[in-house]
C-alpha cells in the first residue's frame, strides 16, 4: 500500500523531528543568554524587562530596540518572553522530575506488594484521577496557599525556600509545582506498575529474587533501571502538560505570582492591553508555549524512536 | 458484563468522597475557624460552641464523614445544608449553590464533545484521503492539527475575544458571546446554544485535532492489513474500503477516545466558562478558589468526579454494544 512508508525512513523523520524539537528547546531556554551574546548587535541588555511609559503599546517592528513590540506597561517582549521562559520551563522541567519519579516508584512498590497493598494503592490513584485535574490543581493550590497551612510549614522548609516576612521568596514556585505534581504522577504510576508486573514474570528477576537479593537490590538493580526509559519518555510529555497548568493558573493569578515572570502572567497581563488594539502581547506568549509544547512532544517522539529501533522498549 | 462495571463505579465513588474531605481537612484547624478567621476571637464561647455543634463538629472525623456523605442523598434541605455546609461567599447552602451551575457546564461541554468528534472523524477521514491523494497537502494538515492540539484553550479563546472586540470583526461575524442570554432575557435553550457556540468550538479544539490525527493514524495502520488488499483485489473500489471496513473498524478506539475526552472537555470548560463568563461549574470552581470557598470546593471535586466516573461508565456500556466482541 503507499499509505505504508518504509519503516527505516519514518524513523530517520522521527529522529530529525527529535533533533529539531530538542534544538528549538535549547533554544528557548537559553535565550536570555542568546540575547546577551547579542547584546553588541542589537543594542539590547541583559537586565530584566522593565517598565518605560514612555514606550507602551509599540507594535512589533524590525526596528531596535522593541522587536517583538512592548506591552501596556512599556515592558519589552522580547525580553519578557525569555525571562518568562525561566519561569515556565523550570517549573515544567521540576513539576515532570518529580512526577515521574514518585508515579514511577509508587506504581513499582504497589506492583511489588501486590495484593490489597496493591489494590488500594491503584484505587487511590484511580480515584484522583476521575477528577479532572484542573478541578484538583486549584483545589489544592487554594488549600496548598492558604495563610493557615503556610504557617504551619516547617521551619527549615520556610528557610530553605527564602520566605521572611517581607517576601515569598520561592514559595510561589514550591506550591505551583507541588500542586502540579499531585496531579500529574498518577498515569507514570499506572504505567509503572503494568511495567513491573510484567518483569516480575521474567526470567531475570526471578533468578534475581531465587539468588536471595534483597528487596533495595531487587528495586535498586532490578527494576529502576527497566522502568528509566520510558520514564523519560513519559517525562518530557510531562514538561509539556505541566507547561501548560503553569500558564493556565497563571492566567488566573495563581501562580508564581507577580514578581516571576512566565508566560501564562504574561498572557494574564496581556488582557488589560486589548482595549488599547494591543494583540500581539497576547500573541507571541501564546506562540511560544506552543512551540515549546510542540518540540516536547517532538523530542519526546524522537527519542521514543530510537529507544524503540535498538529494542529497549517494544513496540 | 455491565452490572460489574457499575459495581465497579461504587467503590471509586466512595473514595472520590473520601478524598474531597480529607482535602477539607487537611487545612490546620476547622471550618468554623477557617469561615470566621481572626473574629474568631471576639465571638463568645459559647457561640463558637453551637456553631461547632449545628456542623457537627464536635463528633468523630468519621462521624462528620459519614454526615457530609449522607448530605448529598438527603432531599430533606434543612438536613442536607447542615451536612454539606453553606458557602462562605453568601450564607446560601452547598447543594443549592452548586446544583444551579450544572446545565450550562454540561450544555457547554455536551456540544463541545459533539463538534469535537463529528469535526474529528470529517478531518480525519480527509487526512486520510489526502495521505493517499496528495503527500504534501497531508503533511500540511497533520501540521496544523499539531500546532492546534499543542495551543492551549484558554490563549485561543483569549484570541477569539480579541478578535471579536476589535472593529474588523462586525462585518466578519455577529455572534453573540459573555454569559447564556441577553441581558434581561428569559434564559432558554435557544439562547444557550447560540451563546455557547463560540465557547464549544473553542473547547473542542484540542480534542478536535487529537481525533483526526488519531483517526489518521488508525485508518494508516488499517490500510496496511490484509483484509484491505483482499477488498482492493476483489475489485472494491478504494473509496468503499474507506467507508465500508476501514472507517468502522477505527469506530471501536475511537469511541473509546470519547469516554477518556470528557474528563479533559470537562477540566477544559473551567478556564473557558471564566474567560466566557458562562455561569456554570468551572466557574464556581475558580471564584471558590479564590473566595477560599471550601465547602462549595470540596462540593465541586465530588461532584466533578461523579460526572467523569458516571461518564466512564458509560463509554464502557457504548463500547460493549458496539463492539460484541467485549460481551463474551
Amino acid at each position: 500500500m503507499k499509505a505504508n512508508s518504509k519503516p527505516n525512513s519514518r524513523l530517520n523523520s522521527k529522529l530529525i523531528s527529535g533533533a529539531i524539537g530538542l534544538g528549538l528547546l535549547l533554544t528557548i531556554a537559553l535565550l536570555p543568554l542568546l540575547l546577551n551574546l547579542l547584546q553588541p548587535v542589537f543594542g539590547l541588555t541583559i537586565d530584566p524587562p522593565t517598565s518605560n511609559l514612555n514606550a507602551v503599546n509599540l507594535a512589533p517592528s524590525l526596528t531596535f530596540p522593541h522587536i517583538l513590540g512592548t506591552d501596556a506597561l512599556g515592558r519589552d517582549l522580547l525580553k519578557m518572553i525569555a525571562y518568562g521562559a525561566l519561569g515556565s520551563l523550570s517549573v515544567g522541567l521540576c513539576s515532570a522530575l518529580v512526577a515521574v519519579t514518585l508515579g514511577n516508584l509508587w506504581g513499582a512498590l504497589a506492583a511489588l506488594a501486590g495484593g490489597a497493598v496493591d489494590n488500594l494503592m491503584m484505587r487511590l490513584v484511580d480515584a484522583l484521577l476521575a477528577v479532572p485535574s484542573i478541578i484538583l490543581l486549584l483545589a489544592l493550590s487554594s488549600i496548598l496557599s492558604a495563610p493557615e497551612l503556610v504557617e504551619h510549614f516547617p521551619p527549615f522548609l520556610l528557610t530553605a525556600l527564602g520566605v521572611t516576612s517581607y517576601t515569598d521568596g520561592l514559595l510561589p514556585y514550591f506550591i505551583v509545582i507541588l500542586a502540579i505534581t499531585a496531579t500529574t504522577w498518577l498515569e507514570s504510576a499506572r504505567v509503572a506498575r503494568a511495567r513491573v508486573l510484567a518483569i516480575k514474570e521474567e526470567d531475570f528477576f526471578m533468578a534475581a529474587q531465587a539468588l536471595g537479593s534483597s528487596f533495595a537490590q531487587l528495586l535498586g538493580k532490578h527494576l529502576l533501571p527497566a522502568l528509566a526509559t520510558t520514564a523519560v519518555v513519559e517525562g518530557t510529555l510531562l514538561v509539556s502538560d505541566a507547561i501548560i497548568m503553569e500558564s493556565g493558573l497563571s492566567f488566573l493569578g495563581l501562580g508564581l505570582g507577580p514578581s516571576t515572570p512566565s508566560w501564562g502572567s504574561m498572557l494574564k497581563d496581556a488582557q488589560s492591553c486589548l482595549t488599547a488594539g494591543n494583540w500581539w502581547a497576547a500573541v507571541i506568549p501564546g506562540l511560544l508555549i506552543c512551540s515549546t509544547v510542540l518540540s516536547v512532544h517532538m523530542l519526546g517522539e524522537g527519542f521514543f524512536a530510537s529507544k524503540r529501533a535498538r529494542g529497549k522498549i517494544s513496540a | 458484563m455491565i452490572i460489574r462495571r457499575v459495581l465497579a463505579a461504587i467503590p471509586m465513588l466512595f473514595l472520590v468522597s473520601l478524598v474531597s474531605f480529607a482535602l477539607m481537612r487537611a487545612l490546620p484547624g476547622d471550618p468554623v475557624d477557617v469561615m470566621l478567621g481572626s473574629a474568631q476571637k471576639e465571638l463568645p464561647a459559647e457561640d463558637l460552641k453551637l456553631l461547632r455543634q449545628e456542623f457537627g463538629l464536635n463528633q468523630s472525623p468519621a462521624k462528620q464523614y459519614l454526615l457530609w456523605l449522607s448530605g448529598w442523598l438527603k432531599s430533606d434541605s434543612v438536613a442536607s445544608t447542615n451536612a454539606l455546609g453553606r458557602s462562605y461567599r453568601d450564607g446560601r447552602p452547598v447543594k443549592e449553590v452548586i446544583i444551579e451551575r450544572i446545565p450550562a457546564t454540561l450544555t457547554l461541554v455536551g456540544i463541545a464533545l459533539l463538534l469535537s468528534f463529528s469535526m474529528g472523524l470529517l478531518l480525519g477521514v480527509v487526512a486520510i484521503v489526502l495521505n493517499l491523494k496528495n503527500k504534501k497537502a497531508d503533511s500540511a494538515l497533520t501540521a496544523v492539527l499539531l500546532a492546534l492540539y499543542s495551543a492551549p484553550n484558554f490563549w485561543l479563546a483569549f484570541i477569539a475575544l480579541a478578535f471579536l472586540a476589535s472593529p474588523y470583526s462586525s462585518a466578519l461575524v455577529n455572534l453573540p458571546i459573555l454569559g447564556l442570554h441577553p441581558p434581561g432575557a428569559q434564559p432558554s435553550l435557544a439562547y444557550a446554544a447560540e451563546y455557547l457556540l463560540l465557547p464549544a468550538i473553542i473547547l473542542s479544539s484540542r480534542r478536535m485535532a487529537k481525533v483526526a490525527l488519531y483517526v489518521r493514524a488508525l485508518a494508516i495502520d488499517e490500510l496496511g492489513k490484509e483484509y484491505v488488499v483482499t477488498a482492493l483485489a476483489k475489485g472494491l473500489s478504494l473509496k468503499n474500503v474507506i467507508t465500508d471496513h476501514v472507517l468502522k473498524n477505527c469506530l471501536i478506539p475511537v469511541v473509546n477516545l470519547a469516554g477518556l475526552s470528557l474528563p479533559a472537555l470537562i477540566g477544559g470548560s473551567v478556564l473557558i466558562e471564566t474567560i466566557f463568563c458562562v455561569p456554570g461549574m468551572g466557574r464556581l470552581m475558580v471564584e471558590s478558589t479564590f473566595g477560599r470557598n471550601y465547602p462549595v470546593l470540596m462540593g465541586l471535586v465530588m461532584l466533578y468526579g461523579t460526572i467523569v466516573i458516571l461518564a466512564n461508565l458509560l463509554a464502557d456500556v457504548l463500547n460493549n454494544v458496539i463492539d460484541p466482541r467485549l460481551q463474551q
